[in-house]
């Protein structure tokens, strides 16, 4: 293990500050480049839009005090105050992203870590419900080789505890992660993530300088050796899919950082591991299906349903989660170089057949290691894709997405010509299935699953097992019937009724691209 | 600019003609053939005989036998071997194939059993990555011949289709550009199974009218299943598109026009292939294009047709017969994307 501590967010500053305004300033000067008039005038009118919608006080009035003071000296700013302009908005975006690491504050989150979680779990044993599997040797022995930036799917919002806590497990040194603004909010929530290695993404912000200042952030972190985490699905899945398309912003920052690492001669990769998360329950599967089915509906779809307070619900959860022995799977993909490539025992990049190559060759023109924008956004282009593979094949099938997928692609077979929204509204409220019928399904769908895990196509976890599809029921039955305000699914004699179809969709959507289904119209 | 070092893998038609380019550019280029004394010839009389082509290969091209030997020290790697030998010559030269180089071939064609591109082969049995397809409108006799022409480099790495443009570009020769490789490659192989088409009407004697309507017909499909797979359908209306298509259709060069002329005469498809004594890719191209326009779900009944031709025994005459009796839709069908209906959809 090469670092006990993130870089603080202090210490990189000058590089990043430098970095952006330097380039931005040549950018300049080139033929056809946005003179920086124009530069300040895009900051201006961005953040102007920005602020608009914003509330007043707080960061927000600080933020339109400067634009303000930027508009106020523009008008016939000469090229050295155009210049100095331009640093001072890099250096105001770079201070709000740096993360402010404490090794204090960690060494107390990750003692308290173990125990908090425990507790939330209903005093069970942690490691018995988050279950580590996957590539964990190799991730481990890329961390050791290298850098290694970790890209999750992105369930809830306990997904960044969870990974905290999943480093922590495996012995790996601390993360920088990349938490959106929006979390820095709470003074005590944002005082611990600061200080626990995270530095800020502002999805708000779409001034071209503010993400040019993110990515060199995360460039400089990543060149100098330190491990990283993001979500590159850019927020909690809506419908419960795993992401398919990914964010390539901060992924992209890859080849540039390993093209500066190699040229200030540091040793070590730096490695891509992709990494599903699992759960048999979702704390906001209620909140987040509604959010994707009013985006997807327009006027088709009205929600009805109120939910819980939270407290109430997180409670609910951890009681659930602990009375029934549920586990959530973080499951680790194989690591792969900055363009896609496997890696071996000793974090050296190797060709399709197996023969280790020198990964530099993908940075050079001429021998001479080169910047190409367009070349790193192909590479970036066709790394995310693997990822999105991999987070598919590595995503743990669980009895409560197989039973629903089972239920809706029968209600489906039963109104072919149906739409999404009618499709929902005839199983809710209350239709029923036949219980042999659905325990049948089950059976095939787990077969069809063991067949593709076979071949590594798929993951199942051991409650799915052949031959025993009315026990794989029954735990889904009990599951849903734990946390959800309606119990999802409920068994009615020899009948299931679904007693909530969104989220019925929304569980069966886990398993989306994995197992066949007849087309629906959206 | 200091002189690139090239390399060119086959020392077919097209690979000599492409050397000849890159070496009268002045380039050191490497010509790799299986065939040492193919190699002893280009190295000791500069001509390539079997080919057929009369070229005079400049002195800047020396031919080898050995992979290692034309890889060595290359910038910019040009592959030009048919495709159904495009796997294997490709795992051969992975041993020195590194990930600085820059790789393109000119094979217009997809791997029989598999359907695979040549550019995803390249992707599944070598280090590069910096990739790109080189095609168009190119007959190569006529370009050895110094007589005007122009193609595409498709790649989405501008290094690749610079390096292209450097190696290849002359008074006689424009090099277009594109970022398309799977539109490019679709056209390329798929273009061969038109000419096939067109070749066979030449030989009945339907009439320029009716060929008119094969070519234009197989270009719509064509074009309907590139974009069903990921292609820009802008790629079809440019060189590597119709125009490749007009002069693999209408000259008489053209090898798969001659399948297609030799198939209406009544020939076998075996005696067809053994009078061309050279690889016809339209044969294989055919069967493929069949497979992913089912995978696609997309129909070809143009392709479909020239299909059963080739393989099941049907006589052109009938299969034109089946074509004209088909019901006629709109001329040209919307492109309608395959877009994931919101179950598919993340979100």
């Amino acid at each position: 293990m090469r670092r006990a501590e993130v870089i603080d967010g202090a210490a990189i500053a000058p590089e990043v500050i430098n970095g952006v305004t330097e380039a931005v300033v040549a950018a300049s000067r080139r033929p056809g480049g946005d003179p920086l008039v124009e530069t300040v005038h895009e900051t201006i009118y961005t953040e102007t839009q920005r602020l608009a919608a914003e509330p007043a006080g707080g960061r927000a009035r600080s933020d339109r005090a400067f634009v303000a003071e930027l508009r106020h000296a523009l008008p016939g700013a000469a090229q050295t105050e155009l210049e100095r302009m331009v640093r001072r908005i890099v250096a105001r975006y770079a201070v709000e992203i740096s993360g402010r690491f404490d090794p204090a504050v960690y060494a107390v989150a990750t003692r308290a870590l173990p125990g908090a979680l425990a507790q939330l779990l209903g005093g069970g044993d942690v490691e018995q419900r988050l279950l580590l599997e996957g590539e964990v040797e190799a991730l481990r022995a890329a961390a050791a080789h290298g850098t290694v930036a970790l890209v999750p799917t992105h369930v809830s919002n306990l997904d960044s505890l969870v990974m905290g806590w999943a480093i922590y497990r495996l012995g790996l040194p601390p993360f920088a992660y990349a938490a959106g603004l929006n979390l820095f909010s709470n003074p005590a929530l944002g005082f611990f993530m600061g200080h626990l290695g995270a530095y800020t993404v502002d999805r708000k912000k779409h001034d071209p300088l503010y993400l040019a200042t993110l990515k060199e952030y995360a460039t400089v972190l990543f060149a100098r050796g330190q491990h990283g985490l993001w979500f590159p699905g850019g927020t909690r899945s809506r419908s419960g899919a795993v992401e398919r398309s990914l964010k390539l912003g901060l992924l992209g920052t890859l080849p540039q950082a390993l093209s500066r690492s190699l040229s200030a001669g540091r040793r070590g990769g730096l490695y891509v591991v992709p990494c599903t998360l699992t759960y048999p329950l979702v704390l906001e599967a209620s909140s987040l299906v509604a959010d994707f089915l009013r985006r997807e509906g327009g006027p088709h779809y009205v929600e009805l349903d109120d939910e819980f307070s939270r407290p109430r619900r997180w409670a609910a959860f951890f009681k659930g989660l602990a009375e029934l022995d549920l586990a959530v799977h973080v499951r680790f993909g194989a690591p792969m170089d900055v363009v896609g490539n496997p890696i071996d025992a000793e974090g050296r990049s190797v060709d399709p057949k197996g023969r280790p190559i020198d990964v530099r060759g993908y940075l050079t023109a001429g021998g001479q290691l080169v910047a190409d924008a367009a070349r790193d956004a192909e590479y970036t282009r066709e790394v995310g894709e693997q990822i999105a593979r991999a987070w598919k094949r590595d995503t743990v099938a669980l009895p409560t997405s197989v039973l629903a997928w089972a239920v809706f692609e029968r209600a489906r077979r039963e109104r072919p010509h149906a739409d999404l929204f009618r499709l929902l509204r005839g199983l809710a409220p209350q239709a029923e299935l036949d219980l042999g019928t659905i325990c049948a399904d089950v059976e095939r769908l787990v077969a069809r699953l063991t067949g593709l895990a076979a071949s590594g196509r798929a993951r199942l976890a051991s409650e799915l097992q052949p031959g025993h599809a009315r026990e794989a029921v029954e735990r889904a039955l009990a599951t849903f019937a734990t946390y959800h305000p309606v119990p999802v699914l409920q068994r009615r004699g020899d009948r299931i009724a679904v007693t909530d179809a969104n989220l019925v969709y929304y569980y069966r959507n886990r398993l989306e691209g994995l197992l066949p289904r007849e087309e629906v119209r959206a | 600019m200091s002189p690139l070092q090239v390399a060119v893998l086959g020392a077919g038609n097209w690979g000599t003609t492409l050397a000849a380019l890159a070496g009268a550019n002045g380039h050191a280029t490497r010509l790799w053939t299986r065939d040492a004394a193919q190699a002893a010839e280009v190295n000791l009389r500069r001509t390539n005989r079997k080919t057929g082509l009369t070229l005079e290969l400049p002195a800047q091209v020396r031919a080898t036998a050995s992979l290692e030997e034309a890889l060595a020290g290359a910038e910019l790697v040009i592959a030009a071997v048919p495709s159904q030998a495009f796997r294997e010559v490709m795992a051969a030269a992975s041993a020195w194939l590194e990930p600085h180089h820059a790789l393109v071939h000119g094979t217009k064609g997809l791997e029989l059993g598999t359907h695979a591109r040549m550019s995803e082969i390249v992707r599944a049995e070598t280090a590069v990555r910096q990739l790109g397809a080189v095609a168009g409108p190119n007959l190569a006799a006529e370009v050895s011949a110094g007589l005007p022409a122009a193609t595409v480099a498709a790649s989405p790495f501008p290094r690749v289709v610079g390096l292209v443009r450097r190696a290849l570009s002359s008074p006689r020769l424009m090099v277009f550009e594109s970022r398309d490789v799977l539109g490019v490659e679709l056209c390329g192989a798929l273009k061969n199974v038109v000419a096939i088409a067109a070749g066979m009407a030449d030989e009945m004697r339907v009439g320029e009218n009716a060929k008119a309507f094969l070519i234009t017909r197989g270009m719509i499909e064509l074009t309907r299943l590139g974009f069903a797979m990921g292609a820009q359908p802008e790629t079809m209306s440019g060189l590597a598109g119709i125009g490749d298509l007009m002069v693999t259709c209408t000259s008489r060069r053209s090898r798969n026009h001659r399948v297609g002329v030799a198939l209406a005469r009544g020939e076998t498809l075996e005696a067809a292939l053994q009078a061309l004594g050279m690889v016809a890719e339209g044969v294989y191209a055919s069967v493929a294009a069949r497979q992913l326009a089912l995978e696609q779900g997309v129909e070809l009944p143009l392709f479909e047709r020239i299909d059963r031709v080739l393989h099941e025994g049907l006589h052109p005459r009938e299969a034109l017969e089946q074509l004209m009796g088909l019901e006629a839709g709109r001329d040209v069908p919307r492109l309608k994307a395959r877009a994931a209906s919101s179950l598919a959809r993340a979100g």
